[in-house]
């Protein structure tokens, strides 16, 4: 009888198993459709309606390397990228021990005002900051973006940094205080270093949205030389719209980057969305 | 070399400015809010101040022109444009964020049972959520952007006659939304499948005993259980939405026809295509208090029911 109840359950979770395959083959047709076109030529991109190509080629990835300025745009992506998240763990990382630990009117203010933020539209932002930056001569220049990047990523990454301090116990660093280590040494040297997912979550939030980002780094960076790799492809979209070779391979070599991040750190990243989400 | 950043950042803290112990306990918490406060003052709090100024003069991106006061506003209550555009935010906003919500909700309750291989599911529909805006958009406009797409080939085969799936206001509209919800539900998805994990399963245990059926638990102990997270997602979807650019402007660029305009992408094209900067920084203002409505309203509304 048990055993009967056991075979049958494993035999259902096999549908249930066929059904998700089915979804998720078609939840990411747009994306495998797209990398098979980038392994195909272009007549056959147009007339072959077959999902895989007739003989695997590079072509297209030449033509992208040696002909546009992909490289270069890849290179600018991470130059931004990095800086953003570089500074992004840093400061959003007081900010997340502010808010954990210590209370007060401005602290409320300031806890209130990050989630307020959340729904900041952001062309609100780029139009008083475009004058600006342009007076400034400072279009096509990476500053404004790193610092855009960092702050638009603020709230987020300080309520995430939030809901891992608290998950550690003060009682740690009332024993670093008893040792006489100041308040910023006992953070520095107790709760960061032991905080080491909740950094890397972050971390990895920063990366890929600076990485993905599209609309600040549309309006700052108009010169080819210093575009990132979402507005190059975008170029790329208008200029050349027969060429789907072309346009398939950069957008494949795209997102290399942010699924090999993803892969290797879905665990913590699904953690620090969850954490994000419930509390901000 | 890790320690000895730690420490001298350590000093400089213990050593700062603030005179008397008592003091500097007090001032303490402003040292490390400082960075964020300055980074918000400058990309937040000075455009919204300047946002607001401009909205009240007639100038361009090159010159700052003159106060009109509430000219700007009141043109645009009578621009037409401004409220086909304000229709489609609530209707695109909407939709967003009912269809990723029931996509994100039914998958989750799929993934919460145990099957083989739950673990790549899981990350493989989390894809659409972690790619870029733009290499998804250019993997949809293969799919359907043309007249010979890949879609129109497939309905090709079921004796369907091609549909412009970006090209003809109706269906933009549709294929806008519909790639929304593609780009959101996993967000949806990962909230409420960890939710749904911390359900206590004693609960269905003793359900099941009272002789209730699978929809009962669902119905009275799943929803309820999911209340506050929905509440969450809802709220940050609703803004998500509403603030959308890369999605409607890559694929649609806001038309056909303007069908597809949304409040943001009629900001940016007044601002950056027209000129008129007046005008583009009145809709982004608007955009905000509306937004700021919104969420009040559907906190309020989680508050009364609880």
């Amino acid at each position: 009888m048990r055993s009967l109840r056991k075979q049958t359950w494993v035999k259902k979770n096999w549908h249930l198993s066929a059904l998700m395959l089915v979804i998720v083959i078609l939840v990411n047709l747009p994306v495998l459709l797209m990398v098979m076109n980038s392994f195909k030529t272009n007549t056959e991109i147009m007339t072959s309606s077959s999902f895989f190509p007739q003989r695997i080629q590079f072509e297209n990835y030449v033509h992208v390397s040696e002909r546009t300025k992909f490289w270069t745009q890849f290179k600018n992506s991470w130059i931004v990228a990095f800086y953003g998240t570089f500074f992004s763990i840093i400061v959003a990382a007081f900010a997340g021990y502010a808010i954990s630990r210590f209370r007060g009117r401005i602290l409320s203010l300031f806890s209130n005002s990050l989630l307020m933020l959340q729904m900041f539209p952001l062309i609100l932002v780029l139009i008083p900051l475009f004058v600006l930056f342009r007076t400034l001569h400072m279009i096509d220049s990476h500053y404004p973006v790193i610092i855009l990047y960092l702050t638009v990523h603020l709230p987020f990454a300080g309520w995430m940094y939030k809901g891992f301090f608290d998950s550690i116990p003060k009682d740690l660093e009332e024993a670093a205080w008893m040792d006489g280590c100041t308040r910023v040494g006992g953070f520095l040297r107790v709760v960061l270093p032991i905080s080491g997912p909740g950094i890397a979550a972050v971390a990895i939030f920063s990366f890929l949205f600076s990485w993905n980002e599209y609309m600040i780094a549309n309006v700052f960076l108009r010169n080819e030389e210093y575009m990132t790799i979402p507005v190059g492809l975008q170029m790329f979209m208008q200029q050349f719209s027969t060429d789907w070779g072309g346009l398939t391979a950069a957008a494949t070599l795209a997102m290399i980057p942010v699924l090999i991040f993803f892969l290797f750190v879905q665990k913590y990243m699904i953690y620090g969305a969850v954490a994000g989400s419930v509390k901000g | 070399m890790r320690d000895e950043r730690a420490s001298a950042i350590g000093r400089n803290g213990a050593g700062g400015p603030g005179g008397g112990l008592l003091r500097k306990g007090a001032l303490l918490p402003i040292y490390f809010i400082l960075p964020s406060v300055i980074l918000i003052a400058f990309v937040n709090a000075y455009p919204f101040l300047s946002g607001l100024l401009y909205s009240i003069r007639d100038g361009t991106l090159l010159k700052p022109g003159s106060f009109v006061w509430f000219e700007n506003y009141g043109r645009l209550l009578q621009m037409p444009e401004f409220w086909n555009a304000l229709q489609f935010s609530v209707i695109f906003a909407f939709f967003g964020v009912v269809g990723s919500y029931l996509v994100g909700l039914g998958l989750a309750l799929l993934l919460n049972k145990d099957m083989p291989g739950r673990g790549f599911f899981r990350v493989a529909l989390l894809v659409p959520w972690v790619l870029p805006s733009v290499v998804s958009i250019v993997g949809w406009r293969w799919m359907i952007g043309s007249q010979d797409s890949f879609a129109n080939t497939v309905l090709g085969w079921f004796g369907i006659e091609p549909i412009l799936f970006l090209g003809t206001p109706n269906w933009a509209v549709f294929s806008v939304t519909l790639i929304k919800i593609w780009r959101s539900f996993p967000f949806m998805m990962i909230s409420l499948l960890a939710a749904i994990q911390t359900i206590n399963q004693e609960l269905y245990e003793s359900a099941h005993i009272d002789g209730a059926n699978r929809w009962q638990s669902f119905r009275y102990i799943t929803m309820p259980q999911l209340k506050t997270i929905s509440v969450v997602c809802w709220i940050l979807m609703t803004i998500w939405c509403f603030n959308d650019f890369d999605t409607i402007w890559l694929l649609t660029q806001g038309g056909p026809a303007n069908a597809t305009e949304n409040l943001i992408v009629l900001a940016y094209k007044y601002t950056f295509t027209k000129n008129a900067l007046g005008i583009g920084s009145a809709i982004a203002i608007v955009s905000l208090v509306l937004l700021m409505v919104l969420a009040v309203l559907l906190l309020r509304l989680q508050r009364e029911d609880d």
